[in-house]
């Protein structure tokens, strides 16, 4: 178990959004939270990276408790995350936009009189980054001048660059065209049997969602309605009862001819 | 630029120019040389601040005060060794900065600026009010330039603005080569990485918070040294220093050369020194033109005059190899 | 008062369209001119110069705001504050060379007639004049933000911008009706405090835009309610601080803005931004 919650609460006025959420994490198992909209996914995230202040519960990580710790912090202990708007540095290369995080992390960034150019090892780790999300060509390249799907993958990139352990990817496909997006799965699900980094996937594309999850959560409201493996929650009453009445989105599809009922 | 031999080829060219001056002018262009440094080493100070770091300060004349108020103040009741005033000068405005900035940089953009005019015009009117301390709105004066003496191996005398030039030229070529180790440094990607996205740089593990200020009390240590050889210069220090139409000039400087680069502030300078020479030759109000060329830079040309002769270099197709 | 003004239109500007607008100060001064000229050239009378004058700077203000502010919405702040900035230089050196770089005397008010006596001591009336006139702007702006149709737009687009604009309100036409408005606040301050100042110089806008600007942050950004209390507490203080510790009088005020953007950077009343 990598991550814990324990009775984690968040109101926004009189809204809910988190309601005294006990969950875990394990470590390993490529998880997915779905939901429908204003079900509390990007609010848990938030609350989890620590971009949100808690209001009640606690989080602990591996066993330690971070619920105060800021999100410099977190991410240092291994906890990061993407977002769901492309949030990179626009201005900088790609290259350079992966080596923030890495430079930060190996503590070579307050070192005023080092040269960029020479930080090797820092220059090989960011090529290593970029392999993997197959941007290696756009090395040079301005974020801003970037596709939109390679901004994404940059977005990942950038996310992964952190060294987490425990990473929360925020609806990682949006906007995505296919041939981009089978892309994009096909590097999370081979990163996550590398075994280095836990992945917790935030989705509406239930495409997405059955194909890599071994392991789905379902919120509605703050609230955890589904928690298990995919089949399960595929045959789960409340699950279909909430997603046909607030969303029409036919997750049955997926099972090739079942009921809609 | 990305042609290394003309770059280079151009700060030898402009060495040698720098160094040439005493020598080939008149007094009055050896001063004014002397302010354009002077500005500059404000102004790429405070650009590592703005342009790198894209925080908007309306203070920094309170560390250029505290520079040259450190000085004065060395020299009269300490000691006349200049390069100790200095030093003086600079740790002085270093210190305050890390005061004004400790509570500055925990808020954001705006407030920021609110926040660093308000403590840059608390302490001009401190500097106003203190009479017995400060001299008040005359200033200090009779801050005299005493030859630099290498433990009493040799001295060094700068009393006359051709000698004294040399020492600022010093510190100028210091200050340009200073900021630009830190630009090219993972500190000044980091920063970069702040202006182009806090939110973003707070999750790849930065505690933006310190950046801010470290790279606030550096461009403040600029201030200092700036203001610490003006005291030398004009011989006294003035409370107008600390006042925020003063903090406004390296930011208008900065923009007028282009903030994204390193000599965009000293090409600023330049020109605003220059400016005002000939300018107000013509008329009084050399402060409209000003406006007017501020304008038209914030409406077409923000990379400034430097972004606009790069732009040109690149169109030529002299940038070609590299 | 006058700051009131002043702060009154910086705080509405700022609340509406994000923009600090640094030549505020100039639009006070330009008020004060131009009420000067009406009065001085057309031979007219006090009421009439207080009418016609700010309707010049207006459209001052709204060649400044179609024209040039409206290209700079889009780029970061540091690009807006300074755009308002060059039109201070702009505006500062335009006076000086219409109108000379001296101090000009605005021409004597009879219209009020002698002092008042009140409570033994003899107030003239045109102070009074101007102490009424904060109270009954105040309410009257509070009226129209409240209860017209107008000004419910504003406290839309404040609170909201892109909601306001996806719900149909011509959101360019507001930025300017706000900004010419806000001028026009200025401008009545400047046409009203050259009487009671007694004289005008090109620097007064730059005195006056770091007081309103100073009142507008206590009061809170954005907060006209905020505006006013925050001119009430500054001119408190100030009279407080002028008569027990002379020397530290400004100094006090930028400690109070200092103290709150520290503790509480939205300002008595504003909205956390």
């Amino acid at each position: 178990m990598i991550l814990e919650t324990r009775g984690l609460s968040n109101y926004f006025g009189r809204i809910c959004t988190a309601d005294n959420l006990d969950l875990t994490i394990e470590e390993g198992v490529l998880t997915s939270i779905i939901g429908p909209n204003g079900a509390g996914k990007s609010t848990l995230i938030n609350l989890l990276t620590g971009y949100l202040p808690v209001q009640s519960g606690k989080i602990f990580f591996r066993g330690k408790e971070i619920t105060r710790l800021p999100v410099h912090k977190r991410v240092r202990q291994g906890i990061c995350r993407s977002f769901q708007i492309v949030n990179v540095f626009p201005g900088l290369s790609a290259a350079r936009n992966v080596m923030i995080p890495i430079l930060a992390l190996t503590g070579r960034s307050w070192s005023p009189f080092a040269k960029i150019s020479s930080e090797r090892d820092a220059h090989r780790e960011g090529e290593e980054i970029l392999a993997r999300v197959g941007l290696s060509a756009e090395r040079d390249t301005l974020a801003s001048a970037l596709s939109h799907g390679d901004q994404r993958l940059l977005e990942v990139g950038v996310a992964l660059a952190a060294r987490p352990t425990l990473l929360f990817l925020d609806e990682p496909t949006a906007g995505m065209n296919p041939v981009e997006r089978s892309r994009l799965l096909e590097d999370i699900r081979r990163l996550s049997r590398e075994g280095r980094t836990t992945f917790v996937v935030v989705e509406h594309d239930m495409d997405v969602v059955f194909s890599l999850s071994e392991r789905i959560i379902v919120l509605h409201r703050g609230v955890v309605i589904g928690d298990g493996p995919p089949e399960e929650i595929k045959n789960d009453k409340t699950v279909k009862e909430v997603y046909l009445g607030d969303e029409v989105i036919d997750i049955f599809r997926y099972e090739g001819g079942d009921e809609t009922g | 630029m990305k042609n290394k031999p003309l770059s280079a080829a151009l700060v030898l060219v402009s060495l040698v120019v720098l160094l040439a001056i005493p020598l080939l002018t008149g007094r009055f262009t050896v001063y004014l040389a002397m302010r354009v440094m002077l500005l500059g080493i404000f102004a790429v100070g405070y650009n590592l601040l703005l342009g790198q770091t894209g925080l908007l300060s309306f203070g920094h004349g309170a560390f250029y005060a505290a520079g040259a108020y450190g000085m004065g103040f060395f020299w009269l009741h300490v000691s006349p060794h200049p390069l100790l005033g200095i030093a003086a000068g600079i740790l002085a405005a270093a210190f305050l900065a890390l005061l004004i900035g400790f509570f500055c940089v925990r808020h954001t953009e705006i407030y920021f600026a609110m926040l660093t005019l308000a403590f840059g015009m608390m302490v001009f009117s401190l500097i106003w009010n203190a009479r017995g301390i400060t001299g008040g709105d005359d200033g200090l004066v009779g801050i005299m330039r005493d030859p630099i003496s290498f433990f009493g191996l040799g001295k060094i005398p700068i009393g006359k603005d051709a000698q004294f030039y040399y020492l600022v030229l010093f510190f100028f070529l210091l200050s340009v080569w200073v900021v630009h180790r830190i630009r090219v440094s993972p500190f000044g990607l980091v920063l970069a990485g702040i202006r182009e996205n806090a939110r973003r740089t707070e999750f790849a593990g930065v505690s933006v918070r310190r950046y801010r200020l470290a790279v606030f009390v550096l461009s403040g240590a600029f201030a200092g040294l700036a203001g610490s050889l003006e005291a030398m210069l004009e011989s006294n220090a003035r409370p107008f220093m600390a006042h925020w139409t003063h903090s406004g000039d390296p930011i208008l400087v900065s923009l007028l050369g282009g903030l994204h680069t390193l000599t965009g502030p000293l090409v600023g300078s330049l020109i605003f020194v220059a400016m005002r020479e000939i300018v107000q030759r013509f008329t009084e109000n050399w402060m409209l033109w000003f406006g007017i060329v501020l304008l038209i830079i914030i409406l077409g040309f923000r990379g400034g005059v430097v972004g606009v002769v790069q732009d040109l270099f690149h169109r030529s197709g002299l940038a070609r190899e590299g | 008062m006058f700051i009131w003004l002043v702060a009154s239109g910086l705080t509405l500007i700022f609340g509406v369209l994000g923009v600090l607008n640094f030549a505020h100060g100039s639009f006070y001064m330009l008020g004060a001119y131009f009420c000067f000229t009406v009065l001085r050239h057309l031979g007219a009378n006090f009421w009439i110069g207080l009418l016609l004058g700010p309707l010049f700077v207006c459209a001052v203000g709204y060649v400044v705001e179609r024209f040039f502010l409206r290209r700079v919405y889009h780029l970061a702040l540091p690009y807006q504050l300074l755009l308002t900035f060059a039109f201070v230089l702009i505006f500062d050196n335009l006076v000086k060379i219409v109108w000379g770089a001296g101090s000009l005397s605005p021409p004597r008010l009879d219209i009020f007639g002698e002092a008042v006596p009140i409570m033994g001591r003899k107030f003239p009336a045109y102070n009074l004049f101007i102490i009424a006139v904060g109270p009954l702007v105040a309410l009257g702006l509070g009226l129209m933000i409240d209860k017209t149709w107008w000004g419910r737009i504003i406290r839309a687009a404040s609170s909201d911008r892109e909601m306001a604009s996806a719900l149909g309100v011509r959101v360019p036409v507001l930025f300017t009706s706000v900004f010419v408005f806000g001028c026009w606040l200025g401008a009545i301050g400047g046409g009203l405090a050259a009487p009671y100042v007694g004289i005008m110089t090109p620097g007064m806008g730059e005195t006056i835009i770091i007081e309103a600007f100073i009142v507008a942050v206590i009061g809170g950004l954005g907060s006209l309610k905020g505006a006013f209390l925050g001119a009430l507490i500054i001119g408190v203080l100030s009279a407080f601080g002028t008569r027990y510790f002379p020397a530290f009088d400004m100094f006090l005020i930028f400690i109070l803005m200092a103290a709150v953007l520290l503790w509480r950077p939205q300002g008595l009343f504003g909205e956390a931004r």
